[in-house]
């Protein structure tokens, strides 16, 4: 299949090589030059999204932002221009359900379908085909589509119309969010009570409270370890999506709204770039305390 | 071994059967006489705690409260009256961690041991002999003690000294309250997009934000189960563990406190003995929307 792949960041370019290794032929762009690796591979660089959309059958975005799948799409030289009907656009970004919806219908009043089809998973999920992929659109394209999905993920599922795949990653990212501040205020808790917090996670390990982000994080948070992983400033943008779309439906998201102004601080302190389980800072200044200092005054003692 | 039971409730009448199954003599008291599937099977209904204690070498008290268990310890007629140097005391209630180091001082006092060792896992967890123990004390007491647990649980933690046992069930239940509230945000937010909750959950059980809870507690939310379980009303005693021990521990739990302030607003509604996932109608209240109506209203059109 001929694919117009644009966005070869950190996600972009590994998921774009598995296309390559299954045999497509990929016409690529980015704002930075096309990645030597890929070009090797057998992509074709192109000058412009335009370019590469009047190339591709099937034309893949991967950007940071709700501006940047615009731009790449409806901006000058953008997808737009290059697209005739009965082509696909997917986008893989992780953008506003709402926004994805007036792109959807605007793509479709061009004579071509589109899905919305962020993942999850971080750049390891990328590298080993191994990520969760949420998708809104019909189940037509989803069909059509589904092979390309495979060659990237694992857990594929169609969740609705369009906008319902970025409904799903917004929900995902919500409950990331906020199971980590329960992790941290649960350990923080214990730490603070002196108790050996690394008991605690062991002890509830095994029971209703376990989570893959008791597991992982929870070990971060003990073991001190902030390099990212996945970074607190793309999370901020995940959870700014959450509130602004809750605002937008007239609701409340109480737990979210204080998760991001946990975030907002540790940004305060540096910390855009600590990977999110570093949530936990800002609990441990308002506590005055470190998960792990008893231990610490005991090592030193 | 001979042993004894205050407090038969659901949790401690099934914690008691298993271990006159195992094999042990067992004295028994509550503030009813004792159930008769435990007599049936031999246990001997004493008139007070004193005479229970005075019988037993290990004595267990599963009871609903802080002000409960010192009663029973300290009360007229209680165990402390009948301890002998040598015995050990197992609080398996769910407790503050504070006055649990108060009864530890001032049972160890008699020449007898303290074993604080709160339980999750609920009725069929005691029924099962499957209960997530949880253990505060010293080494020695808790290897006499061990056998005992294998008969009732399952994953058993030493977790420190006394008090540790209860503060790791304090941290258990805030992770499980504050995931329960995560799933409710990110389940109402995609009802409230449009988005089917029954395939956003599934879309996301495969990944990262995956826990039983999301499985368990996500579906009920979507089923409108909300029998207990685990009711509210002692979901909201725990809470108050938590929350009156971050103020004595001067440390801030603020999603805690929230969590707390919506299982209120579900008690204003009549809903102390809901389970404790419906912890969500609070979230529906404000949203001004409920979980799965968007689909419920379509099947009725």
């Amino acid at each position: 299949m001929k694919i117009a792949f644009i966005g070869l960041g950190i996600m972009g370019r590994p998921m774009a090589g598995h296309l390559l290794d299954g045999g497509h032929e990929l016409f690529l762009h980015d704002l930075k030059p096309v990645p030597q690796d890929l070009v090797q591979k057998g992509g074709h660089a192109c000058r412009s999204n335009k370019e590469a959309a009047a190339q591709g059958d099937v034309i893949i975005t991967m950007v940071p932002d709700t501006p940047d799948v615009e731009a790449a799409i409806f901006g000058p030289d953008g997808v737009a221009q290059g697209l005739a009907p009965g082509k696909t656009v997917v986008d893989m970004s992780s953008i506003s359900p709402i926004a994805t919806k007036d792109f959807a219908r605007r793509v479709n009043e061009l004579g071509c379908d589109y899905l919305d089809a962020p993942v999850s998973g971080g750049e390891v999920g990328a590298k080993q085909a191994t990520l969760t992929i949420m998708v809104g659109g019909s189940e037509k394209t989803f069909a059509h589509i589904k092979p390309l999905f495979e060659l990237m993920g694992k857990n594929i599922t169609l969740v609705g119309g369009n906008g319902d795949g970025q409904t799903a990653k917004v929900a995902n990212q919500i409950i990331v969010a906020l199971t980590i501040e329960a992790v941290g205020e649960a350990l923080l808790f214990a730490s603070k009570a002196g108790a050996d917090p690394a008991m605690v996670r062991k002890a509830l390990m095994g029971g209703f409270a376990s989570s893959r982000i008791l597991e992982v994080h929870g070990e971060r948070m003990i073991n001190r370890t902030f390099d990212p992983g996945f970074r607190i400033e793309l999370h901020q943008k995940d959870l700014n999506l959450a509130l602004s779309g809750a605002r937008a439906l007239k609701m409340s998201l109480p737990n979210t709204a204080t998760c991001q102004e946990l975030f907002n601080a540790c940004a305060a302190h540096g910390g855009s770039g600590w990977d999110h389980s570093a949530m936990v800072r800002a609990l441990e200044d308002l506590a005055n305390h470190e998960i792990t200092s008893k231990e610490r005054q005991k090592g030193a003692a | 071994m001979k042993a004894g039971f205050i407090g038969l409730g659901i949790m401690g009448r099934a914690m008691s059967a298993r271990l006159i199954d195992g094999g042990h003599e067992l004295y028994v008291h509550s503030h009813k006489p004792a159930p008769k599937e435990l007599t049936d099977k031999g246990a001997r209904d004493c008139r007070s705690a004193r005479e229970v204690a005075s019988h037993a070498e290990v004595v267990f008290t599963m009871v609903p409260d802080a002000p409960n268990v010192e009663d029973v310890l300290f009360g007229e007629n209680g165990v402390a009256q009948g301890l002998t140097p040598g015995k050990i005391f197992v609080d398996m209630s769910s407790i503050s961690p504070i006055a649990t180091r108060d009864f530890a001082g001032r049972i160890n006092q008699l020449g007898c041991e303290y074993l604080d060792a709160p339980v999750s896992g609920g009725d069929v967890g005691a029924r099962e002999g499957t209960l997530t123990i949880m253990v505060g004390g010293s080494e020695k007491a808790f290897a006499r003690v061990k056998p005992l647990f294998e008969l009732m649980g399952k994953n058993i933690t030493m977790v420190g000294a006394n008090g540790d046992g209860q503060t790791a069930k304090v941290a258990n239940q805030i992770i499980v309250a504050l995931t329960i509230e995560a799933v409710g945000e990110a389940l109402l937010f995609a009802s409230k997009a449009g988005a089917d909750p029954a395939k956003v959950r599934q879309a996301l059980m495969g990944g990262f934000a995956a826990s039983r809870i999301l499985e368990l507690h996500g579906e009920r939310m979507i089923t409108r189960n909300f029998e207990p379980g685990g009711r509210i009303e002692l979901h909201q005693k725990d809470l108050n563990n938590a929350l009156t021990g971050a103020r004595a521990l001067k440390m801030s739990l603020p999603n805690t406190a929230r969590c707390q302030e919506l299982l209120n607003a579900c008690a204003a509604h009549g809903g102390s003995g809901w389970d404790h996932s419906a912890m969500v109608r609070a979230l529906e209240g404000l949203a001004n929307h409920e979980i799965g109506s968007n689909e419920r209203q379509k099947g009725a059109a």
